[in-house]
């Protein structure tokens, strides 16, 4: 009891003025700016794949970016939720990222079914995978660095989300940026590693973001 | 209870503008909340003291995740569970460490009594010529059932000393058997 009060009292000289940290929807819009930047910045140095106005026409593909970029959106906010110890008493929202990935694998079936006769898939297959990690690399040290300022209480989820989130902003470059019909090789090389990306992110989340 | 809530709301906003009045008055109050919810939980007393201070230290850590805008309650019981949690993990994976240890032994114990007949009784022998401290470490640990820690409280040294002094006999104790 009397540790308790010297402990009471050596906190309470420490108490200097704090900045609360933002909000963790602008947290998120930060982060989802930040996205973008670099998206764009990426898709500058690597250019646009030559077909995307016309296959801006195709419902299905408009579909698919579009509920990726919901996948962007939901993990960032979800990430920045899971940052504070009580997820800023959002916890259901904190749970979006698992409605856009249910909505995302119902549009890929719906575009796997749609595309008939299959389309040819290119030749190479894990180097879409190695191009969009190596991409996913600097949002993800971004979003690690941030989370780490903060106090998760949810180390595996945070990293998980973190990770697939980043992860996401590369898959977005790769299908603005590769030229490619097929959506056996789309969900082959470009989500399902997502899988793989998550458990990873849990592990990193785990060694990371301990306080 | 709405007050209640109310008012370690606005001490924490008191606190984070670097009122240390403030801050030291919702600590004290934060403490007294906090330690039924422990004590209902662990056993022992210096064990929720403990936590206690640990949890306190968590607050401290990450008062800037908190902004007086939201109750403060959830959020500081998030933290409370989390380090719960934690502790209660580190106390289980404890018990299984030293359960690890006991079977180790007794692997041992059961090689050496078929290949050169040391019996149970020699290896209490053996036990007894350890140092006293080690000895009555392990005959509590393995005789009577105590984890590291409450033999810690019990014999008045700290837990990782426990520890070592446990590995240390082990140690000895193969060698005996080994020869």
């Amino acid at each position: 009891m009397a540790n308790i009060d010297e402990l009471i009292n050596k906190l309470a000289r420490d108490g200097t003025v704090i900045k609360p940290a933002h909000h963790p929807v602008l947290l998120s819009l930060e982060w989802i700016a930040a996205a973008v930047f670099y998206l764009a910045v990426a898709l500058m140095i690597s250019g646009l794949r030559t077909d995307l106005m016309v296959k801006l026409h195709e419902p299905w593909f408009v579909v698919e970016i579009a509920t990726l970029v919901g996948i962007i959106a939901a993990t960032s906010l979800s990430a920045a939720l899971l940052s504070f110890p009580d997820l800023h008493q959002m916890r259901r929202v904190a749970l979006a990222p698992a409605i856009a990935f249910a909505l995302f694998a119902l549009v890929m079936l719906f575009a796997w079914r749609a595309d008939n006769p299959p389309s040819q898939p290119p030749i190479h297959s894990v180097e879409c995978t190695l191009s969009i990690t190596m991409l996913a690399i600097l949002p993800a040290v971004w979003i690690f660095f941030v989370m780490r300022k903060f106090a998760s209480t949810h180390h595996y989820w945070s990293g998980g989300i973190a990770m697939l989130a980043a992860f996401s902003v590369g898959a977005l470059w790769l299908r603005l940026y590769e030229q490619t019909d097929s959506i056996m090789h789309v969900i082959e090389w470009h989500y399902l590693p997502m899988i793989l990306i998550g458990l990873l992110g849990m592990w990193l989340g785990k060694v990371l973001l301990k306080w | 209870m709405t007050d209640n809530s109310d008012n370690f709301a606005t001490l924490m906003k008191q606190a984070l503008a670097g009122d240390q009045r403030a801050y030291s008055e919702l600590l004290q109050d934060t403490s007294r909340l906090l330690r039924p919810f422990l004590a209902k939980r662990l056993s022992f007393t210096s064990e929720v003291d403990d936590l206690l201070q640990e949890i306190l230290i968590s607050i401290h850590k990450a008062r800037h995740t908190y902004d007086g805008k939201r109750p403060y309650k959830p959020w500081v019981y998030a933290i409370a569970r989390f380090r719960l949690q934690d502790h209660l993990r580190a106390h289980y994976a404890d018990h299984l460490h030293h359960a690890d240890d006991l079977s180790e032994i007794e692997e041992t114990l059961q090689q050496d009594v078929t290949e050169s007949a040391i019996s149970y009784e020699s290896i209490s022998g053996e036990v007894e010529k350890l140092p006293e401290k080690q000895a009555t470490i392990l005959r509590l640990m393995h005789q009577e059932g105590y984890t590291a820690r409450e033999v810690a409280e019990k014999i008045g040294m700290n837990e990782s000393a426990v520890k070592v002094a446990a590995h240390r006999a082990y140690k000895i104790l193969r060698q005996k058997l080994e020869k």
